[in-house]
């Protein structure tokens, strides 16, 4: 077996590479991009074959017999016709089955998740008017949905009231656009951070 | 060339030099500044501690080694936390690139509080289909994972003492990199079957999640770095470990580095104007 310091170099000198990239696009850094994309590949396939596969697909159907199993087998198979142009439309059975099951089974659920049950978290509810400490940031969402949302109204020209409305929208979009652009910056420094700590904690053991 | 034209083409590579010095200098020599924890980071925190004793606490590893810095810390700090309070853990997760990440932070944390695989927690690993994953799990977790990442057939893992689906696990914390994650979980766990769901994100999506929140849809948020490191120090505070606190340890020179930003970003806004009224 071999030792895990190996790795730990290994993976000091792959960082390494890829922070060469700063100075430059370099043969050192490329080799490190090739090398991550191939290795998520194979690590791809060989936890797919191992953790679904073999145990849900080859044991049942061919160590245990059951033939249900037939069914997602021969549909998986049809994604193959693809390169073979004479047998190449079978695909759509396959490709027909998936999408109109994502289609029905997410439509209601996103519907729900991301416009119904948004639009109550939005409404200044009894129990909202109950808490002194959630007031105020229930009327500014609100004041903030229903402004950014005449923003983005275009079937009308904005004069009067709704152009008042759409700048006050045009301002809560800035103040959402800072926010994400400070948890970016936060992301980003917090990668490098992540890096580095183990470059000089795990690699090199200068700080403990 | 102009002092003003001069500070606005600073050579990027003096940029990031300047942060790399910003931001080894307080790994090596701690400055120690306090932080505060936030409202959402103590939710989260608390959601987990009043689950009963025994009870089932589901993880899903939402992402891969790139978000790595981020989102692992709060799955030590997590696992630390429920290890604690003597929580009947179950890792999975949507992202295939993150399984080794799953296996790994068990491997860390469960000798700690000299936990039994199968019997104190258990690592289902991942299956393709995400939505069918999310749902079935909901019907019956036995159908879903027949056997756990090691091949362990369900009936075998004595941690299930039945069929569960998500009416016997109270809470689920999703640690999310993007899609698939927490919004999936919100859409097909929660609307369909009615799980309360905390999450972990990384800074870049931690605005997104926020209107989850404000509807009730998320019970809890961590955002980035900062959220794994106040976890962290609320683990401390209440005993639960001493371990070694990965992102705590960061929060001084992730501080120092967007002081140095936001000045640049102030001295850049300078240069433009001063040189726009010179035009």
């Amino acid at each position: 077996m071999i030792p895990q310091e190996i790795w730990i170099w290994v993976g000091a000198i792959l960082t390494l590479f890829i922070f060469s990239f700063l100075y430059g696009d370099n043969p050192f850094y490329r080799f490190a991009e090739h090398l991550y994309v191939g290795v998520s590949v194979g690590y791809t396939i060989a936890i797919t074959w191992h953790n679904f596969f073999y145990p849900d697909l080859v044991v049942p159907l061919f160590k245990q017999g059951n033939l249900f199993y037939l069914i997602p087998f021969l549909l998986g198979i049809l994604y193959f016709s693809i390169f073979f142009p004479k047998i190449s439309w079978l695909i759509r059975i396959p490709m027909g089955f998936v999408l109109g099951y994502s289609s029905g089974v997410a439509i209601p659920a996103i519907l729900q998740a991301n416009i119904i049950k948004q639009m109550q978290g939005t409404f200044l509810t009894p129990d909202l008017l109950k808490r002194p400490d959630l007031i105020l940031w229930g009327i500014v969402s609100l004041i903030g949905v229903v402004a950014t949302v005449i923003y983005f109204f275009f079937s009308r020209e904005q004069k009067g009231l709704t152009k008042g409305m759409a700048n006050l929208g045009i301002i809560f979009l800035m103040i959402g656009f800072g926010a994400s652009f400070g948890y970016t910056v936060m992301a980003r420094v917090s990668l490098l951070l992540g890096r580095l700590q183990f470059l000089l904690r795990d690699w090199l053991g200068v700080i403990k | 060339m102009s002092f003003w034209e001069k500070l606005g083409k600073i050579d990027r590579k003096i940029i990031f030099l300047l942060m790399a010095v910003v931001i080894i200098i307080p790994l090596l020599s701690p400055l120690n500044l306090v932080g505060k924890v936030g409202r959402r980071t103590q939710e989260l925190f608390r959601a987990i501690d009043n689950l009963p004793e025994n009870s089932y606490l589901l993880i899903t590893i939402d992402f891969d080694p790139q978000s790595m810095p981020e989102l692992y810390p709060m799955y030590l700090a997590i696992l630390r936390h429920a290890f604690a309070k003597n929580l009947r853990v179950i890792v999975t997760g949507l992202w295939v690139t993150g399984v080794g990440l799953g296996e790994d932070g068990l491997k860390t944390v469960a000798p700690e509080y000299n936990k039994v695989y199968g019997r104190d927690y258990v690592f289902l690993g991942w299956k393709p289909g995400i939505t069918a994953v999310v749902l079935g799990m909901g019907r019956s977790m036995k159908e879903t994972f027949p056997t756990d990442y090691y091949g362990t057939s369900y009936d075998s893992l004595p941690i299930f003492t039945k069929d569960i689906t998500y009416r016997d696990i109270p809470f689920m914390v999703s640690l999310s990199a993007g899609v698939p994650g927490y919004e999936t979980w919100i859409a097909y766990a929660q609307s369909r079957f009615g799980i309360r769901i905390g999450a972990g994100v990384t800074a870049v999506s931690a605005a997104d999640a926020y209107p989850y929140l404000q509807s009730g849809q998320l019970t809890g948020l961590l955002g980035g770095m900062k959220a794994a490191a106040e976890y962290e120090f609320l683990n401390e505070k209440a005993g639960f470990t001493k371990a070694f606190k990965p992102a705590s340890q960061l929060m001084d020179s992730q501080s120092l580095a967007h002081l140095v930003i936001m000045i640049l970003v102030i001295i850049g806004n300078i240069s433009y104007f001063a040189l726009r009224r010179k035009r």
